[in-house]
């Protein structure tokens, strides 16, 4: 592929890297798949690059290949990591290193949204994107009718989570 | 105020560092090689084409092969082959057709659908092959009853002595143990290897089908 083409992409996504960011952030908990993630998105969006035309935008275009490696073909790092115990220092070394510094119920949601399944979590960063439900619908391939029912189980998903 | 809406509210403050990749480092990434489960298809569904193919020309050069050559059996021989070729080159074509299908910007259920579509094209080839195999067994097996003078010399002496139970007894059990051997093989082949690859998948494509009941 030319170097002109290569040069806007890399521009491009190096400008809107945090959306693929959050999307790294709501499927990895920890720096490494994250980076890993976040590298298996970028190489998609390449592949997928020469048949992007720019009549939707380029973020519009990249969420969509972004949570699609995310949901389906991401492969994920097989670790043999087991115990609950190292789970939790896991969790506590995430946080210190990405260093978040949310208030604490905040810290709670995150690790509620966490314990959603992939597809719920593609929902819920839709909906925290302030995606209409057109196209939460429309990128999963389910009706608008039923992405707004999955929407209303999945808050009640989290309140029990939060308050069991 | 609900939960989502309060992380929401979070969200959008941007307040999290997350890591700035350079310019550099993105271009550096582009050149990396991808580890998604498509690609993993395409390379085990290579290497069993090229398996059945190499198997079956393997096989073609085996004494067995030459000898059930010279009983000059051509007429059930070459159709077999012509056969088994054209099974070969329909799933190749079919898996072709449905691996370019395969696009990153579909919506994720036709995503998934389309991957495992192409996956399975490559399980039919596999069952396809199994049983042309199976049926190339047997077909070789008879021809060596009807026309083998050894085998049939060997036959008529068992008959004399009264023994021809047990030696058809053991001649089948060698060929099902064979047999058994190699689908268990295949079994634990398919079970680990595409079982890793696309367990998440079928979850997320379970979940996914299950909201559009």
């Amino acid at each position: 592929m030319d170097s002109v083409m290569e040069k806007s992409f890399v521009q491009q996504l190096q400008e809107n890297q945090n959306l693929i960011h959050k999307i790294c952030r709501l499927y990895t908990n920890n720096e490494d798949a994250h980076k890993d993630l976040f590298q298996e998105i970028t190489i998609q969006l390449w592949k997928a690059y020469p048949k992007f035309r720019g009549d939707s935008k380029f973020t519009t275009w990249a969420y969509r290949v972004g949570l699609n490696t995310a949901i389906t073909l991401y492969r994920k790092k097989t670790r043999t990591i087991n115990t609950i115990e190292f789970d939790n220092t896991l969790h506590k070394i995430n946080q210190e290193e990405y260093d978040y510094q949310e208030e604490e119920n905040i810290k709670l949601l995150y690790q509620a949204v966490q314990q959603l399944n992939d597809i719920e979590k593609a929902l819920v960063f839709m909906y925290l994107e302030d995606k209409d439900y057109s196209e939460i619908s429309e990128t999963l391939g389910i009706t608008e009718v039923n992405a707004r029912v999955k929407m209303n189980r999945i808050k009640g998903k989290l309140k029990k989570i939060l308050n069991p | 105020m609900e939960a989502l809406d309060t992380l929401k509210n979070d969200w959008k403050k941007d307040k999290v560092r997350y890591p700035n990749f350079s310019e550099k480092e993105i271009y550096a990434m582009l050149h990396k090689r991808s580890s998604s489960i498509v690609k993993w298809i395409l390379v085990i569904s290579i290497i069993e084409f090229v398996f059945w193919i190499g198997l079956s020309l393997l096989l073609r050069d085996s004494p067995q092969m030459k000898k059930v050559n010279s009983l000059d059996v051509g007429y059930i021989i070459i159709p077999l082959e012509i056969i088994s070729y054209a099974i070969i080159l329909y799933f190749v074509i079919v898996f072709y057709k449905n691996y370019t299908k395969i696009k990153v910007t579909d919506n994720a259920r036709k995503l998934m659908q389309n991957i495992l579509r192409t996956k399975k094209a490559v399980t039919h080839y596999i069952y396809a092959m199994i049983i042309c195999y199976f049926v190339s067994m047997i077909a070789i097996f008879a021809l060596f009853f009807m026309y083998d003078p050894e085998l049939i010399h060997v036959i008529d002496s068992y008959e004399n002595s009264g023994n021809v139970g047990w030696f058809y007894l053991i001649y089948i059990s060698i060929a099902l143990i064979a047999t058994g051997i190699l689908l268990v093989i295949f079994w634990l082949f398919y079970r680990l290897i595409y079982g890793m690859l696309l367990r998440r998948l079928k979850r997320n494509y379970e979940e996914i089908k299950k909201l559009d009941f």
